[in-house]
């Protein structure tokens, strides 16, 4: 905890904050640690799934013990210090019987 | 939850007599995508429609880039939640949100669908087929009169696609919209590719459900693409996708109705794999390409344009 | 009235069923034809979701997050027509999911893109001059007890794991160069800011995400310092100064 914390520091934090935020930023100032997201997409609208044979129709229960599947994506380029496979301890999932 | 049926139909025409309404040319659906592109190029366009769901967010891009597109554009709100069809009552809630978003941009049009998608407090996010009964007419009635009292204004009714009929039916689709259109006073959204998709779907002429229609009370027309699939017994079956472009034989069905008709401001809808705005740009020339050589002596956009008195 | 009861159970659930009453015109199995609106529902709802959570959906690959997000319809479809914020409890859904429980950092990245979603449609406001903000100085025990009102579209992360750091690789052209390198059981924090149209995704110190959410809660300056863990405190406040995310404080007599 910041037991040290006086009124004085609060107000040099302060101002040393407003003469940091009154220079524009350089082009890559922290440019590793920040990152600007994607422009979002309405959701609402009033089309139909083309046909009836789409992902959604194929049929997957994990409940009914036929869930076995693994994450296949770019989970599998990380690194994890705690696992013994390298990323992650991907394994086929085995739902227990009912 | 039956409410008696209102003795008088929501008078739309006299209580918006100034206000003023959507030109009769071509318009389209307004997709983020498209944002900096229209500010960009403010193309040439009758009015831009975008689905009121979407700008039920507080604030941020959605709210800035509608503001902006909505100052140069005349403006349709299309609602895909209100559940007009649904058995319950009208989500309140939802009826705040929408009023308060008419306030906020004061569209020329506001409309919804002939269907339900909500159901015991869970919302399916589709548009849901009912049954055409003595029942559900009371009922979708009812739920208009109280959105048209509730948002002060005339709605438009939309004719929906459908996949499958009810036993239960007692009359046909057109004439429950008729039926609905003359006690409630809402006009009427046709949208001509579910006319065809349905009448494909229901072994329907899709001419005789045009005919069928009241059609006085047509203020605005969608146009959009189908996909196609079969059903159990090998006959098509199409589903309307929006995610293609207009077929030649909806093409044909519009001019058939425009000609009953006369211009009115038409729609094209794409929802699903969005192309580039050039793309929607040119199918709705297109559209107004068919009204001006049908209605030639009349210049586009003046048609129903009337100034105020 | 019990056909809309029957129709939306049927929607969702996993059999090839048909709620009764349905017909063809042609005497066609009126259970393939009322498959397609089972499927607009079902895929429009994932699709919303692989819209809310494409850094999850590309961890997990499509399809397992697709056949994962499926179950999820199925347990909590939505509440409200308004779908911007379907599956806000998707992360929590996620964290007990089993087959998944490999990825322990995949809820709080999950978390940290709904977050996202929720600061980017979030209300708009004004910063606050940054001379308004100069004039405090003038006053240091004062300053003290300010109450900071920060804007409605910042949003914090804390989380064990590296999440900020994956999010971060999946932004841009190449996702997965630098996966490799990022050490996932090292805790990060962030703070999503909106500035103008976007929203800026910042990694900071984990004392100043309890600083900037003790300020949200209605701290006052200097108990929200005390109440984190040691931090850059002139950093931090330049963070918020910067995104314009002090809008309005208010002075304690």
């Amino acid at each position: 905890m910041n037991k040290a914390v006086t009124t004085t520091s609060l107000a040099l934090a302060l101002s040393a904050a407003l003469a940091v935020a009154a220079i524009p930023m350089t082009a890559h100032a922290a440019e590793k640690d920040k990152c600007f997201g994607v422009a979002l997409k309405g959701k609402n609208d009033c089309k139909a799934g083309a046909g009836t044979s789409c992902a959604g129709t194929s049929k997957v229960d994990y409940q009914s013990n036929a869930w076995s599947m693994v994450p296949k994506g770019t989970c599998e380029q990380t690194t994890s210090p705690t696992s013994p496979t390298g990323f992650g301890q991907l394994q086929e999932f085995k739902a227990k019987s009912a | 939850m039956n409410q008696p049926l209102s003795d008088t139909p929501f008078m739309g025409d006299a209580a918006s007599a100034a206000s003023p309404v959507l030109p009769s040319r071509a318009g389209i659906g307004l997709k983020p995508e498209h944002f900096r592109d229209v500010l960009a190029q403010t193309p040439e366009l009758g009015f831009f429609e975008v689905h009121a769901e979407n700008y039920m967010v507080a604030g941020g891009p959605f709210h800035y880039y509608l503001e902006k597109i909505r100052a140069r554009y005349p403006l349709s709100i299309h609602g895909v939640g209100l559940s007009i069809g649904g058995q319950g009552p009208l989500d309140e809630d939802h009826l705040a949100r929408l009023a308060a978003l008419l306030e906020r941009y004061q569209p020329e049009s506001f409309s919804e669908h002939l269907a339900w998608s909500s159901h015991a407090g869970r919302f399916f996010n589709d548009l849901l087929p009912l049954p055409y009964t003595a029942q559900s007419l009371a009922h979708v009635c009812a739920h208009i009169d109280h959105v048209q009292e509730r948002l002060g204004r005339r709605m438009l009714l939309e004719n929906p696609a459908t996949y499958v009929q009810f036993a239960a039916s007692t009359m046909a689709e057109n004439e429950f919209i008729s039926q609905v259109v003359c006690r409630t006073g809402c006009g009427l959204l046709l949208d001509v590719n579910n006319v065809h998709v349905a009448s494909v779907n229901h072994g329907g002429n899709a001419h005789d459900y045009i005919l069928g229609l009241p059609l006085h009370a047509v203020a605005e027309i969608h146009l959009a693409g189908f996909a196609e699939a079969t059903d159990s017994i090998g006959q098509p079956l199409l589903i309307d996708s929006h995610g293609a472009p207009v077929a030649q034989a909806v093409w044909a069905l519009y001019a058939f109705t425009l000609g009953l008709t006369g211009p009115k401001p038409t729609l094209i809808e794409r929802d699903n794999a969005i192309p580039e705005l050039a793309v929607l740009l040119h199918e709705a020339r297109q559209a107004d390409a068919i009204m001006e050589r049908l209605f030639k002596d009349s210049v586009p956009g003046t048609e129903s344009q009337k100034a105020p008195a | 009235m019990s056909d809309h009861d029957d129709f939306a159970a049927t929607l969702l659930s996993d059999t090839g069923d048909c709620p009764p009453g349905l017909r063809a015109w042609n005497g066609s199995d009126p259970a393939q034809r009322f498959a397609v609106y089972r499927n607009n529902v079902t895929v429009s709802l994932i699709d919303a979701l692989a819209d809310t959570y494409p850094v999850t959906q590309a961890m997990l690959g499509e399809e397992f997050f697709r056949a994962m997000a499926r179950l999820y319809v199925r347990a909590e479809p939505p509440r409200s027509p308004v779908l911007a914020w379907y599956g806000d409890s998707f992360p929590d859904f996620v964290q007990g999911f089993p087959p998944a429980s490999g990825l322990p950092y995949l809820a709080d990245l999950a978390r940290l893109e709904m977050r996202y979603v929720q600061a980017y449609h979030a209300a708009d406001a004004s910063a606050l001059p940054m001379a308004d903000l100069a004039g405090l100085l003038a006053d240091a025990n004062a300053l003290a007890h300010v109450r900071f009102s920060l804007h409605p579209a910042l949003e914090t992360v804390r989380s064990r794991y590296a999440v900020v750091s994956l999010w971060i690789a999946h932004q841009g052209q190449t996702p997965a160069n630098s996966l490799g390198e990022i050490n996932l059981d090292l805790g990060e924090a962030a703070l999503l800011i909106r500035q103008g149209l976007e929203v800026e995704i910042v990694r900071i110190e984990a004392g100043a995400a309890q600083f900037i959410d003790c300020l949200r809660s209605g701290a006052s300056f200097a108990d929200a310092v005390h109440s984190a863990a040691p931090f850059d405190l002139s950093n931090a406040l330049a963070l918020l100064i910067r995104g314009g995310a002090i809008t309005h404080f208010t002075l304690q007599e």
